[in-house]
């Protein structure tokens, strides 16, 4: 049995580094001067040519990769270059699951802790692995495939509890999020997203900030009839948490089904985040961003967790910063669940702004779907003003950066039927650049945002969404990747472009930097385009259908001409 | 050919057609008297409007129509006993005073028969006004039209108080009704003649039309625009109760399927979730959770099948479930091979969905 | 008989020929032709020959247009789009894991295929198999222009079924992760 090490704070021990999910490294070996000047330290093809969604992870002197389906799990000795200490190829998720991802065989990470490895598989397994050995510690198997039901998040570990949840709303998969036993896998606890209260864990305790989110059972008031079986909002994105309140933030995708004509009612708990006791699951307070979501934006975005002084003379706020794919940036209390301010950060007109008081959005009735007709220009999109892609935060500059999209899309309603295991959709939808903003025909952006004064400080113009994770490191140099295979370093201040790289396939994964054995610092990054709109490539669709990929077709028609398949890791360092 | 000839061939023709048909279509033409489809037998105020100014019309159209007939039958019995020579008009006498006087006349024909159209808009936009949305509290019904059957929505603030059915919608009688007018395919028309004029669905464009019923009672409604094949079997049943027995049906409909005890319900639920049924259908408490087709938790609860194609019988629904195609030819609803036990535990199954 | 008559009279046949393409049969689900093999032991050879009812299906614009519309009502739009893919392949070019015959893709359908198709036998009938295969083929071109779909009722993203150009099928030779 391999004995049991913490990991320094110059490793990378999971997908987002650490609990504040600030993915800030103190490391400042690499900074603004020097940047321009790294080279590539070393590679390694992992094998599957699919997106690569998920950030590696290093602790103790090795790295540990983690591919999309069939969940490879590769251990790299970080003292030779990256030379495969083992690999654990035994997941072997069922094939079927291929079928069930919405968007892309994707995993988004794994986990390290007391001596373990954790991570999900296509199919909805969390497997424990030794690290030192890479023999399996335990498997439970957690989700039905057969009923859509698959796991692509990246698992995160409190105390003696392996955190994971699952995905699959768009195959309306109703969802949850559980707490197994570090040692055995054993589920501690379970709390669904819909829902009687006992099934979501909410208790006596609940005491959630507003009015529209207090009652009993709303998880099942907010439905009509047993729509909630079918309800959606899984818990497949990222999960923060804050040691001194003991609690864990984590959001609720979307309900299902797209179409909304299904579902009347706010769809509790759908759409928003809990804070939870990570020992028991019990949920401490909630708050929805999208009450009855209407398009598609789910509420599974990071929430940041930092300590901003609002106001100055005043003391410091314990808060969350959530950029949700609604259009806004959300300032939230953490102790309570109270929404400070919530600005949009793309341009928003499916609603007009977010009542303080009452905490509701406003939606704008003109953009509001009606079945059996087109309604056009509705910004942001499906994907939102930000989808998965975790931003990060500064605690130097005070910034936080965001890796968005800017797209705007035809939205229509159909009749939708439940087939047990398939799309659970209702919705033509069809993506294309923002035509007012920035309408030059740019999809994607990274975006550096003053929380505290509420406004963008500088902005960079993609032609693809960046559906890339953010790096911003003590060297004030910010990292990030693009569809079109450069990965760059920008000036964290200024947002000046310091030094890029071509890699072999489009980005869409998540880039950490840690302190190698050697002293040095290292920057990585998987590539592999792939994702909800990399899917274009990664499984060869036609591009002359614009509804492809979810709606994606349209605006990554021309994707094919910039990257191809791949699954290459890039391991940078100065000379 | 003798033109005279042929004339005379083709006029008989058309009397041999037309002769054995006069009958019948008298027949049918009257049928359309029965009160039960009638637009001029309203059980609600604004069919009772639309009655009203129908017969307001049709009063002052007879009138119009027999003064004119009787003017221009005296016309000509005035000038058939003129001594005019036979064949030639007689020669336009232009008298000053006859001028005048036919002026006179024309004018005041003209002033009357503005001031009787005038009238009628004024009645016609009067019923307009009667007729407009309610907003004394109306029961909202969102109603969609599909090829070739309706599903209804009964909305409430209260999102797990709404329920859907289909084909058979009962309302509160004395209660304000709201109906949504969807359409999910093709243009379809609502008409229920007794309650309410015609209003189209157009797809993407929901239209609104409100009314109350007085009277307790089952009222039939069609589909009153082509569209499609099975256009003329696209019924919709009103039923008209009691507050508080609509109460007790509206209650009903909220539940969801009940647990199947027997074996054989058991062997019907299972295949009503695993086979075809749940591709296309709903039923609230099971698997089956499809949209395409009617929704069906409380089938059993309904007078008729296939959108008032066949009274509600077993034996009926048997045959349907085996080959609608046979009642309804093109419905969406594929024939089913079901073996025998199957068929009847399918039955069974369905029986229990009240 | 004279020149005028004449000349009705051909007119008038040669707008007969075209309902053919217009012909339906309920129970069959597409033309007539259809029904001679019922009650026949299975003799998918003579089924799917280049003479036999599948091609007649895929020559008949009822069998296409229902063919389309359960595309969409049972999800195959889900994964595959307007047949672009998503989840599952293309189904509008011209490469196909599992061959691009009429036998193969109603195979597909019926029994599913271990890499996320699932199996539609005993979900949906023969005849409706039949009439998704027809129009599933009529995506790449294959079925006949006259009888394709012309015309969209939703969100109109790709071009008409009866004006694709149309791909010559090849099997599918990349890798398969």
């Amino acid at each position: 049995m391999a004995r049991a090490q913490s990991p320094a704070a110059t490793d990378w021990p999971i997908a987002a580094k650490d609990f504040s999910n600030q993915r800030f490294s103190t490391l400042d070996q690499i900074s603004q001067t020097n940047v321009a000047s790294l080279k590539l330290a070393w590679s390694f093809d992992v094998g599957v040519r699919r997106g690569q969604e998920s950030a590696p992870i290093v602790a103790n002197g090795t790295m540990y990769v983690i591919t999309p389906y069939p969940n490879i799990l590769y251990a790299l000795d970080l003292t030779q270059s990256g030379k495969v200490k083992w690999k654990f190829e035994t997941a072997q998720p069922d094939p079927m699951s291929r079928g069930e991802a919405c968007c892309d065989y994707v995993s988004r990470g794994a986990a390290y802790a007391e001596g373990k490895v954790f991570f999900n598989t296509l199919d909805g397994q969390t497997i424990a692995v030794s690290a030192e050995t890479g023999q399996q510690v335990w498997r439970r198997k957690l989700g039905n495939i057969h009923v859509g039901e698959t796991m692509t998040m990246a698992p995160l570990v409190v105390k003696n509890r392996v955190i994971v949840g699952n995905s699959g709303s768009q195959l309306g998969v109703r969802g949850w999020i559980a707490g197994l036993d570090i040692n055995t896998g054993e589920i501690a606890w379970k709390a669904f997203s819909t829902g009687s209260d006992s099934d979501c864990l909410i208790g006596p305790n609940f005491h959630p900030f507003y009015d529209m989110d207090r009652g009993k059972d709303l998880g099942l008031a907010t439905w009509p009839g047993d729509q909630w079986k079918l309800g959606g909002g899984t818990v497949w994105g990222w999960i923060s948490y804050d040691p001194e309140l003991d609690l864990i933030f984590h959001g609720t995708g979307d309900p299902a089904s797209w179409n909304a004509d299904v579902r009347h009612g706010d769809n509790k708990w759908t759409s928003g985040i809990f804070a939870r006791r990570p020992d028991t699951g019990e949920a401490i307070w909630y708050y929805q961003y999208t009450q009855h979501d209407l398009y598609g934006h789910d509420g599974i975005n990071e929430s940041v967790i930092a300590d901003l002084v609002l106001e100055s003379g005043k003391p410091a706020r314990k808060v969350l910063l959530h950029a949700d794919r609604n259009g806004y940036l959300y300032v939230m209390d953490r102790t309570s669940g109270e929404v400070i301010s919530a600005t949009p950060f793309v341009r928003v007109n499916c609603s007009k702004g977010v009542d303080l008081k009452t905490g509701r959005l406003i939606f704008n009735d003109e953009k509001k779907p009606i079945m059996g007709k087109v309604v056009r220009d509705i910004a942001p999109a499906a994907p939102g003003g930000k989808d998965w892609q975790p931003s990060a935060f500064s605690p130097r500059t005070k910034l936080l950066y965001l890796p968005h999209q800017t797209l705007a899309m035809d939205f229509e309603e159909v009749e939708v039927n439940y087939i047990a295991g398939t799309p659970y959709i209702g919705a033509h939808a069809k993506f294309y650049a923002d035509p007012v903003s920035p309408g030059d025909g740019s999809m994607g952006a990274f975006t550096a945002w003053d929380p505290v004064a509420k406004k963008p400080v500088w902005n960079i113009k993609e032609h693809f969404p960046v559906w890339c994770g953010a790096l911003v490191t003590a060297g004030d140099v910010v990292f990030y990747g693009t569809m079109d295979r450069w990965f760059k370093a920008v000036d964290a201040r200024s947002g000046k472009e310091l030094w890029r790289y071509q890699v072999e396939s489009g980005i869409v994964g998540q880039p950490i930097t840690f302190l190698g054995p050697d002293g040095k610092q290292y920057i990585a990054i998987l590539s592999g385009v792939g994702g909800w709109p990399g899917v274009v490539v990664s499984n060869d669709l036609d591009p002359t259908d614009p509804i492809s990929a979810h709606g994606f077709g349209e605006a990554m028609k021309d994707l094919p001409k910039y990257t191809g398949k791949g699954g290459r890791l890039y391991v940078f360092s100065l000379p | 050919m003798n033109g005279q000839n042929y004339n005379a061939r083709r006029r008989s023709t058309f009397l041999a057609i037309t002769k054995p048909a006069v009958l019948p279509a008298v027949g049918i033409i009257l049928a359309g008297c029965g009160r039960a489809h009638s637009a001029l037998s309203p059980v609600s105020p604004e069919a009772a409007d639309i009655a009203r100014i129908w017969w307001i019309f049709f009063v002052v159209c007879a009138a119009v129509y027999i003064v004119v007939a009787l003017l221009v039958v005296g016309a000509r019995w005035c000038r058939g006993n003129s001594n005019s020579t036979a064949g030639i008009p007689p020669p336009l006498k232009v008298e000053a005073s006859q001028e005048l006087r036919t002026e006179r006349i024309v004018l005041w024909a003209t002033v009357v028969t503005a001031l009787i159209l005038v009238s009628l808009l004024g009645a016609d936009l009067w019923v307009q006004r009667g007729i407009s949305p309610r907003n004394d509290d109306p029961l909202a019904i969102r109603l969609t039209g599909h090829q070739w059957w309706w599903s209804a929505e009964y909305q409430d603030p209260n999102p797990s108080r709404v329920f859907e059915t289909a084909n058979e919608i009962h309302i509160p009688a004395g209660r304000s009704i709201r109906l949504i007018l969807e359409s999910n395919d093709v243009i379809h028309s609502f008409w229920i003649p007794q309650i309410h004029g015609k209003k189209d669905l157009i797809p993407g464009h929901p239209a609104e039309i409100s009314f109350r019923v007085d009277k307790p009672g089952k009222y039939d409604g069609f589909c009153a625009e082509f569209c499609g094949y099975q256009h003329a079997h696209m019924g919709l049943i009103v039923v008209a109760e009691e507050p508080a027995k609509f109460e007790q049906w509206a209650q009903a409909q909220r539940t969801e399927a009940p647990p199947s005890l027997t074996d054989s319900q058991k062997r019907g639920r299972e295949i009503f979730e695993h086979a075809s049924c749940s591709l296309c259908h709903t039923a609230n408490g099971t698997m089956a959770r499809s949209r395409v087709g009617p929704i069906l938790t409380h089938v059993a609860s309904r007078s008729m099948i296939g959108a008032g194609v066949l009274p509600n019988t077993r034996e009926n629904l048997a045959a349907w479930l085996v080959d609608p195609q046979i009642a309804k030819p093109g419905a969406m609803m594929p024939p089913n091979e079901l073996s025998k036990a199957d068929l009847n535990a399918l039955l069974d199954f369905m029986e229990t969905l009240k | 008989m004279n020149i005028a008559r004449i000349f009705w009279l051909v007119t008038f046949a040669a707008l007969l020929v075209s309902c053919r393409r217009e012909v339906r049969d309920f129970h069959t689900g597409g033309p007539p032709k259809v029904r001679q093999l019922k009650g026949e032991p299975a003799a998918p050879d003579r089924y799917f020959s280049a003479q036999g009812p599948q091609m007649e299906m895929e020559r008949n614009a009822y069998a296409l247009s229902e063919g389309k519309r359960l595309y969409s009502n049972f999800n195959c739009i889900g994964c595959h789009s307007n047949g672009g893919g998503d989840i599952g392949p293309a189904l509008m070019d011209a490469r196909w894991i599992y061959g691009a015959t009429p036998e193969d893709i109603y195979k597909s359908i019926l029994d599913g295929r271990p890499n996320g198709m699932p199996a539609f036998r005993g979900r949906i009938n023969e005849t409706q198999a039949r009439q998704l295969t027809a129009y599933v083929r009529s995506m790449s071109g294959q079925a006949r222009e006259s009888a394709a779909p012309s015309r969209d009722d939703h969100m109109k993203t790709t071009a008409p079924e009866n004006s694709v150009d149309r791909q010559m099928p090849k099997p599918d030779e990349r890798p398969k992760l």
